[in-house]
């Protein structure tokens, strides 16, 4: 086929287009690939090259996934899946011979830019994808020729058709039922996602404060609670080794103790993004009716599978819900956990205040006190500290991050003999006053204490509320000192600049579209499409969409496809297998050939079956053209003599040479 | 009746010979009741095939030999004072015949061609102010030398419509030119030739034709041809209504000739040449010389299932 000039440009186009978004994801050497295939494209355009033959293209395709393969680290997830369609694309344009081909390039090209979407679906990516959209539709159009050699009218033409498609679009998008997947791909991500860990160093959450990264958010039914009472859990930290917090095996497996809800809720819905972790964040105490959800012993919401998606859930808290107030003795030794030796001065001094103060509410209350009081200075530049990390940080350094001081207050308490553990999460968020809902972002990552108390089950307490309250109560950027800039690592991040009116302005706008595309788009699945459609159409109505739709559907069908007029002609199908069987002996009929012309020409080279071959033939015409009763069992039996009068030959006969 | 169109070719094939698929394809557009166009070179047969087929037929014969300076009245008739009995007084012109042989019709001019091309259409003449009846059968046959030949007038594509079949002869083969030479002078064959049939048995081997069974099946087959000639943007224009009656009407006339009392697409496709060919022009090709190459693609390219 000669493809046309504006197809084969389009085509390119496109394909740079569709290589962008994707080109994170993608081996490097795809891009080199591309080079080669197009440049050999366009050569063969200009007739100064030939179409590769089949060897040198089975070769190309075996080459190309051998390296896929071995690019891919040898394991086979999401990227390779899409390298390898992506290299199909490329590989597809070197077999561009029949219009069928140019089709299918189409298509691949299509799908390409759907598994884009898999990688990021973010509102600049989506807008972005209406240009290869528009380019390969454009190359659609070009590839039919007869639009001579501008490129300008197959594009215009390629933005009419996308115009004319936004309203069916946007109504399979409100109505096309959504289906689970009926299988996936691991997304393996090579890169790890900036977030909380499973096992928490003091200094961790400190480097987390850097990352202006979003976390999730939030929005509230109703007025939303105090800044102050924005506390998210994530998850609890129980085990100490002397060093590092890490999480309990009993929170984590564990279901969570019954509990009745209490007084008034906070209703809100979370966007969370992508953390490749199965836990949800929540306020105190939840409960979420999203599929695959449970709440674990520690209070937690903890999702079946990790968020590897953005994911949209609706939660309930009730604040004043009292937890676990009696403690099973396994959890109690659990939250008494301390290492055998280390930290010998803090050691003494719990027991001290142990005796001091026999109340565990008031042990509490006099160590926030020494928190406030004394010299201990909230930083993002923690000293570094020897073994006796604890100690160190406590009696000598007293600079430190909130998972400083929640640390050492956790292990003075169960010094004490209180049981007590450690509450990762992140407390607070920006208000976006124009949407009304909270941004959390990774440096609101925050850690605070939880003790047990015989009656009044697990109670909160924030000591880093106590040394810096304008962290609770502000945000991070107001509880650093002057000497630590915020977010020193991303000189680029525009919320550097908060204090630069309309840029925060701008800010927050372009924010508040983001939330709108992730809640109302990416979040609309199928909880929400039915909830949609039930306030839609409430009651009888509900059955009334479907079958409507159905009906609309089978009726276009019908009109489009006519099953009517297309009478099975069962006479006309015993002679297409005669055609068939005579196909396997080497006889094919040209379309312009008549059954009897057929038949003679079949009787001359295969003269053992023509007494057979001139049964069925005039068999046929008669019952096709002389009006006779159609009898496709006649026929079938007459057809069966041909083949066994055929059988025993293989193949095409062949004439001995003269 | 069967007998009949077997002598008859015979008979035919006997006078001209080794042309037995151009004779056929006479026989069958005079059966079917058409006017046949004959086409080709000085010498090639045209005048005794057509003599023969009168003979044969056991027509009335006229011969009008079309030349530049021929009047529509020489055609049809003149009225001619008679001053015996006061009146004028009709005389018949050749075109009141049975069959009649135009001879290298497109040496005339238009005005003359006109005349015989009505009435070919009408069967019936209108010479000042008084309609007269052709006999019945009426059947025309022309001959004309290719256009391109010098002093013709070409036959407008309305006038080549009217015409069921256009044939030409072509050379003879190398056997039948050497019988041809050594056998007797063809025209010294005619007069001894017996009719074959009479008025009578013309007439139902017409109706007989009629009767011929077209199916659905067939009939879808010859719209696919015509439709395709529609759309086909390789031809200039397609195939009138009339066009498609004729290939249905000569199909049946092969049919009953192959001794079949129904159609079956090869018999469409043994006359769609000498039927479609003068009614198709390639668009590409001003001249209008190309309609063979455009049939020949129909009978590969069309499906016939």
């Amino acid at each position: 086929m000669n493809v046309p000039r504006a197809g084969l440009t389009w085509l390119l186009i496109g394909q740079a287009l569709l290589l962008v978004p994707l080109w994170w994801q993608l081996p490097p050497w795809l891009l080199l690939f591309w080079l080669v295939c197009s440049a050999w494209r366009i050569q063969v355009y200009r007739m100064r090259a030939r179409v590769p033959g089949r060897g040198l293209r089975t070769a190309m395709v075996v080459l190309a996934a051998v390296a896929v393969f071995f690019s891919s680290g040898r394991s086979f997830g999401l990227e390779t899946a899409a390298a390898l369609v992506v290299a199909a694309f490329l590989l597809k344009l070197l077999e561009l011979n029949t219009r069928r081909d140019a089709w299918v390039l189409l298509l691949l090209g299509l799908f390409c830019q759907v598994v884009a979407y898999l990688f990021d679906a973010s509102l600049p990516w989506a807008l972005y994808s209406v240009l290869p959209l528009a380019a390969l539709l454009a190359a659609m159009v070009g590839l039919q020729g007869g639009q001579g050699e501008r490129l300008g009218p197959p594009l215009r033409r390629a933005a009419g058709l996308l115009l004319q498609a936004v309203p069916l679009a946007l109504l399979l998008f409100v109505c096309f039922p959504r289906i689970a997947p009926l299988w996936s791909l691991p997304l393996n991500s090579g890169q790890a996602r900036t977030g909380l860990a499973d096992v928490v160093a003091p200094g961790d959450i400190a480097t987390l404060a850097q990352s202006p990264e979003l976390a999730f958010r939030v929005s509230f039914d109703g007025p939303p609670p105090a800044r102050r009472q924005l506390y998210w859990r994530a998850f609890t930290l129980e085990r100490f080794d002397g060093r590092r917090w890490q999480q309990g095996g009993l929170s984590r497996f564990q279901a969570v103790q019954p509990w009745q809800p209490v007084g008034e809720p906070w209703r809100y819905r979370v966007i969370q993004e992508p953390t490749d972790k199965p836990w949800l964040f929540a306020l105190d105490v939840a409960r979420s009716t999203a599929p695959d959800v449970q709440q674990t012993q520690d209070y937690r919401l903890q999702r079946r599978r990790p968020v590897d998606q953005p994911l949209y859930y609706s939660v309930e808290s009730w604040p004043q819900v009292v937890r676990d107030p009696q403690l099973a003795p396994a959890l109690r030794q659990q939250n008494l956990q301390l290492p055998a030796t280390g930290d010998p001065r803090m050691r003494a001094w719990a027991s001290d205040m142990a005796r001091r103060y026999p109340e565990s509410e008031a042990l509490v209350a006099a160590m926030l006190q020494r928190y406030h009081e004394q010299d201990y200075h909230y930083s993002l530049r923690p000293a570094t500290l020897g073994s006796d990390s604890i100690d160190g940080f406590f009696f000598d350094t007293r600079r430190g991050f909130c998972a400083h001081f929640a640390g050492a207050m956790t292990f003075a308490l169960r010094a004490a003999g209180i049981p007590a553990r450690m509450v990762v999460g992140y407390q607070g968020g920006e208000l976006n006053p124009a949407g009304n809902y909270f941004t959390v972002r990774q440096y609101d990552a925050h850690a605070w204490v939880e003790y047990w108390r015989q009656g009044q089950g697990w109670r909160s307490v924030d000591p880093t509320f106590a040394v810096a309250p304008q962290r609770i109560d502000q945000g991070l950027a107001e509880a650093l000192g002057a000497d630590e800039p915020f977010l020193q690592g991303s000189p680029f991040s525009m919320l550097r600049y908060r204090d630069l009116a309309w840029l925060n302005t701008l800010r927050l706008g372009w924010e508040n579209l983001n939330y709108g595309w992730e809640r109302w788009v990416l979040g609309y699945q199928q909880a929400q499409q039915s909830e949609l459609l039930l306030r839609w159409f409430k009651g009888w109505a509900i059955w009334v969409l479907p079958t409507a739709g159905t009906l609309t559907v089978l009726l276009l069908g019908l009109a489009v496809l006519r099953p009517w007029r297309r009478q099975v002609d069962r006479v006309l199908r015993q002679f297409l297998r005669f055609e068939r069987l005579l196909g396997w002996h080497g006889l094919t009929r040209a379309p312009g050939e008549g059954p009897h012309a057929f038949a003679e020409r079949a009787a001359q080279q295969l003269p053992g079956s023509a007494q057979a071959i001139h049964t069925f033939a005039q068999a046929y015409t008669r019952q096709r053209y002389a009006g006779e009763a159609a009898a496709p069992a006649t026929l079938a039996v007459q057809l069966n003599d041909v083949r066994r009068s055929l059988a025993g030959r293989t193949g095409p006969q062949r004439k001995p040479l003269p | 009746m069967r007998a009949l169109l077997d002598a008859s070719l015979e008979s035919i094939n006997e006078v001209l010979l080794g042309k037995k698929y151009q004779v056929r394809l006479a026989l069958a557009c005079l059966i079917a009741g058409g006017h046949l166009l004959i086409e080709d070179l000085p010498g090639m047969g045209k005048t005794t095939l057509s003599q023969t087929l009168a003979r044969v037929l056991g027509l009335s014969f006229q011969r009008i030999q079309f030349t530049s300076d021929l009047l529509p009245s020489d055609i049809l008739g003149t009225s001619v004072f008679d001053k015996d009995s006061g009146h004028f007084e009709f005389h018949q012109g050749p075109i009141f015949a049975e069959l009649v042989l135009a001879d290298e019709i497109n040496r005339a001019t238009p005005k003359s061609q006109s005349a015989l091309l009505e009435a070919m259409e009408e069967g019936q003449v209108t010479i000042e102010g008084a309609t007269r009846p052709l006999p019945s059968p009426f059947f025309v046959i022309a001959t004309q030398n290719p256009s391109h030949h010098s002093g013709t007038f070409a036959l407008p594509e309305s006038q080549l419509d009217r015409f069921l079949m256009r044939l030409s002869l072509g050379y003879p083969a190398h056997a039948a030119e050497k019988a041809l030479l050594m056998g007797e002078a063809r025209r010294e064959l005619l007069p001894r030739l017996p009719a074959v049939f009479d008025h009578a048995q013309l007439q139902a081997v017409q109706a007989e034709v009629r009767a011929v069974r077209v199916t659905d099946a067939l009939v879808d087959y010859v719209l696919r041809l015509v439709e395709a000639t529609r759309n086909q943007p390789q031809f200039a224009w397609g195939l009138s209504p009339r066009g498609s009656l004729a290939l249905v009407a000569a199909a049946r006339a092969w049919a009953l000739l192959a001794g079949r009392t129904y159609v079956i697409p090869e018999d469409v496709q043994a006359v769609l040449p000498a039927v479609a060919s003068h009614r198709l022009r390639e668009r590409a090709d001003t001249a209008g010389q190309g309609g063979a190459a455009l049939v020949q693609w129909l009978l590969h390219e069309v499906p016939v299932l």
